[in-house]
């Protein structure tokens, strides 16, 4: 009984520490990993053969690699670096851009041959038969058999699991969490905004791993024992199911779904006793109500048991008096920007809102645009095919500093797909672009906007299950909680940062009128304040270059007016903003000059009002 | 030499089976998009289906049609009750995979809990042994391999030259404007998933006369080979299903005879990464 209680402790503990790792890379970093057992597979081997003697010693009836008895700790040590080091390769798979379900099987696919092989290749760890008599820790200062040291284990494996958990959290309630539960809602957006996906996704399957691989180390110390059909492609299914019956994205869930499913399904059942005449009905009947489960709950409850929790970061600062009250009694048309910036967006203008700009003509706005004209991007010959089909076909543009240049067109004629290439989510089938001078053509799209230059999207584009705050602060560039190590060091390095952050993003929120929802999910918001989100968020990257696709789009028109108003203030500061739009009525009133794009050519250019005039430009609209 | 010639032959077979198998997985994934993992698992539940029959002395060739009719009916209520509900409620392709795991552990264990976990075999002669040079094939693997070719034939003409055909053909390119020309799509995706699985019947059939013995779970690794024989052709496409098919099944049974037979399903296996890798689109698919 005493063993049975402390067994089931030991498979909480291990399944614990699988679950978190799992829900980090699943839940928060939003990689789908089917071959996640492997990596605890690859611990479990790897711990074992490490402090397993010499295979010679017991007579050679298994052979495996390793054979160094090294002591406790060691092998757990080595099993963690082991599934860090293994997911090294499985970043290839999962950095490719393919589509969600094919990179699932492609790892679903990899699990089942890794077992394959090693099942097959015996010299590595004993092949089908699999690893036995592998030493527990510390067996030479205390016997495993005692009740104290089964007890001593159990209690252990709870402990490492609770330390996990709060390693996986320290990162997750990061600027660094942030980042990544960003590219779990929308990557290519995420990359826009110069978060580097790549790099994150690679660091998500290390983290699990190597999580993946420690809980390997644990529970081998206790079974002594690992064998193929212990880790089969099912047991990955397993702790899917876990993790999302827990509810995605929530840690304790992952650690609750741990117990409820592994633990509950698999292992405490392991001692009904068999029916007789059927010796194996017991443990398929798991397997079916393992499936079912899964069908049930993501049916009924896709969330899971305990969902992600809302961050209501304005609420629990607001509640904090005494943290810098001022920030949020800054004039509504105050442009805060971020205390970290490196090039603060030029003098922050106290000026009202002023009616007279935007009365102006077009013309009168090129006036009030800042002396230096310099082309700050620039692009030649740009082309675009697909499949055969010249959507861009040589179009070459110069945007200056400080001008808020409009492109217009009919539908196809290229307009977003210019602004994609020139952001750099879309690759550019020949020609080159130039920003600040330098040949930016083959940068990824999350370098330049490293350099200053951002866009927005058509489409609604907002990170879902961030909150609206989050949204704009996910944008903010060179936050010291924002890489794995700053991530570590908690919140002593980045928390004084991340106060003055909220500030001025909440200023922001407040200038735009959307102070009130600064907590609510961005997703749960109306299209035209999705659109706002989105539009503040690109704001608080800092951009020296703005493109925007179709900002206006489903924005009430007095709405419209203000955006627009805000824009140009922008430009009179300094940034450059490149805007698609439909309306022309917006074009007349805010931008200078103007392109007009038909059928993947640069039609005409100007001020809008001369544009007017010309018979080709209004036919290209009439007929397009 | 002989050994490798006559591994051509067993190629064959596989090749065999595997057309009936990923064309059938690749029409699914055409009308609704739908990777469907629980393949194997109605496989291996219309084989066992045809051995229920089997076992109480029906004659093996008398029990298909039942295999056939199981492998129909189950898919269609696959799509029905669980697809379809899932799809319409906007579940990611991924959570998708998730339910068709799930749906494949209820499929396999739900039939092991009924019928043990011990393998069984159809009680059939397996025939004369046909020598075609170094190719030694019996008349079982020769009617399995002309069973498949007259099916592809079908299968073909059914695509090009029938009005379900071109119906199916419209509502893979695209539903919703198929719909709006009027096409009854909902019809056509039934019809689709009912003939698709009495191929896949027909498939856990063969293969299950072809393996000799089987077991609940024996269809995990020929889920391999399907899922390389259609993302070789390209996913979606069923004339590069059946290219697919043949490349894979030759290549696996070949390699067996050059290398260890232990590891010939990882030739599949390589072939799959690569064009997940390179080209998910397939050979004859559009280009990405």
């Amino acid at each position: 009984m005493v063993y049975y209680i402390t067994t089931l402790l030991v498979y909480a503990g291990v399944d614990a520490i699988a679950c978190l790792g799992l829900s980090q890379q699943f839940g928060v970093g939003g990689v789908t990993n089917f071959g996640f057992i492997i990596f605890q597979a690859a611990g479990a081997y790897v711990a074992g053969a490490l402090s397993l003697p010499s295979d010679h010693v017991d007579g050679g009836f298994q052979s495996y690699i390793f054979g160094w008895h090294l002591p406790f700790p060691i092998p757990w040590i080595g099993a963690t670096v082991v599934g860090g080091l293994l997911a090294i390769p499985f970043a290839l798979i999962v950095g490719k851009r393919l589509r969600g379900d094919f990179a699932a099987i492609g790892l679903l696919v990899t699990a089942v041959m890794f077992n394959l092989l090693v099942t097959n290749y015996v010299p590595l760890f004993n092949g089908a038969a699999g690893l036995s008599l592998v030493p527990s820790p510390l067996q030479g200062s205390f016997n495993p058999q005692s009740t104290g040291y089964q007890w001593g284990y159990g209690i252990i494996a709870i402990l490492v699991a609770f330390a996990t958990y709060l390693f996986v959290t320290r990162i997750t309630e990061s600027p660094y969490g942030r980042s990544l539960r960003a590219m779990r809602d929308n990557d290519t957006v995420a990359d826009s905004l110069g978060k580097n996906v790549r790099s994150l996704r690679t660091s998500s399957l290390i983290i699990g791993g190597a999580i993946a691989g420690l809980s390997g180390g644990v529970l081998v110390g206790f079974i002594n024992l690992w064998d193929p059909q212990a880790w089969g492609y099912a047991e990955t299914v397993v702790l899917f199911a876990a993790v999302i019956i827990g509810g995605l994205g929530n840690h304790r869930g992952a650690m609750l779904g741990a117990v409820l499913v592994p633990v509950a399904f698999e292992e405490a059942t392991r001692y009904i006793p068999p029916v007789s005449g059927n010796p194996n009905l017991i443990p398929a009947l798991q397997w079916v109500a393992i499936g079912l489960l899964i069908l049930v709950f993501l049916w009924f409850r896709p969330q899971g048991i305990l969902p992600e929790r809302r961050r209501k970061l304005a609420t629990r600062f607001a509640s904090e008096p005494g943290t810098e009250p001022g920030a949020l009694q800054s004039p509504p048309s105050d442009f805060a920007a971020p205390v970290t910036s490196p090039s603060s967006v030029g003098v922050i203008e106290t000026e009202v809102e002023n009616e007279t700009i935007g009365a102006g003509a077009a013309d009168g706005d090129a006036d009030t645009a800042p002396a230096t004209t310099d082309v700050i991007l620039e692009c030649r010959d740009l082309v675009r095919e697909f499949d055969g089909v010249r959507a861009v076909d040589g179009v070459s543009m110069a945007f200056k500093r400080g001008c808020l240049t409009g492109i217009i067109g009919p539908n196809g004629a290229g307009k977003s797909t210019v602004l994609a290439m020139l952001a750099g989510t879309l690759p550019s089938t020949s020609g080159e672009i130039l920003f600040r001078g330098e040949d930016v053509t083959r940068l990824p799209a999350f370098r330049r906007a490293r350099m200053g230059l951002v866009r927005t999207f058509q489409l609604a584009s907002e990170f879902k299950r961030l909150t609206v705050l989050e949204n704009l602060l996910a944008a903010i560039p060179d936050q010291q909680g924002d890489t794995f190590l700053g991530a570590l060091r908690g919140r002593r390095r980045w928390g004084a940062q991340e106060r003055e952050l909220i500030d001025s993003a909440q200023a922001m929120l407040e200038q735009f009128g959307l102070l009130g929802l600064a907590d609510l999910y961005a997703g749960d918001l109306s299209g035209g304040q999705r659109r706002l989100v989105e539009i503040m968020r690109a704001l608080m990257a800092q951009p020296e270059v703005l493109l925007l696709d179709e900002p206006m789009a489903g924005v009430h028109p007095r709405l419209a007016h203000d955006i627009g108003m805000q824009l140009v203030r922008l430009c009179q500061e300094g940034t450059t903003i490149v805007m698609v739009e439909h309306e022309l009525s917006i074009m007349d009133e805010f931008c200078d000059p103007v392109y007009v794009l038909a059928e993947g050519r640069v039609l005409a250019q100007g001020a809008m009002a001369a544009l007017r005039a010309k018979e080709e430009v209004v036919e290209a609209y009439l007929v397009g | 030499m002989s050994v490798f010639i006559a591994s051509i032959g067993f190629g064959l077979v596989t090749a065999a089976v595997l057309a009936l198998a990923s064309v059938g997985f690749t029409l699914q994934f055409a009308v609704t998009n739908v990777l469907n993992l629980a393949y194997g698992g109605v496989m291996i539940v219309a084989a066992y289906a045809a051995y229920a029959l089997n076992e109480r002395g029906v004659n093996i060739w008398i029990s298909a049609p039942a295999a056939v009719l199981i492998g129909a009916v189950l898919s269609v209520l696959l799509n029905n009750l669980i697809y379809t509900p899932f799809g319409r409620r906007g579940t990611t392709p991924i959570a998708m995979v998730i339910v068709a795991l799930g749906m494949t552990l209820i499929l396999e264990f739900g039939t092991q809990a009924l019928a043990g976990p011990t393998n069984v075999s159809y009680i059939m002669s397996q025939g004369a042994t046909v020598k075609l040079g170094s190719i030694e094939l019996t008349v079982v693997q020769l009617v399995i391999i002309g069973l498949s070719i007259v099916v592809m034939i079908l299968v073909h003409g059914l695509i090009r030259y029938t009005r379900l055909g071109k119906a199916m053909r419209a509502t893979a390119a695209n539903r919703n404007l198929a719909r709006n020309c009027g096409i009854r799509t909902d019809r056509v995706i039934t019809v689709t998933w009912l003939i698709s699985g009495a191929l896949c019947g027909l498939a856990g059939l063969t293969f299950a006369m072809n393996s000799g013995t089987f077991g609940a779970t024996s269809t995990d690794i020929f889920l391999v080979l399907i899922l390389a024989a259609v993302f070789l052709g390209g996913p979606g496409q069923p004339y590069g299903a059946m290219l697919g098919a043949l490349v894979i099944g030759l290549a696996t049974e070949v390699s067996a005879s050059i290398i260890v037979s232990d590891y010939k399903d990882v030739a599949a296996f390589v072939i799959l990464l690569a064009m997940l890798t390179i080209r998910p689109t397939g050979l004859l698919g559009a280009r990405a």
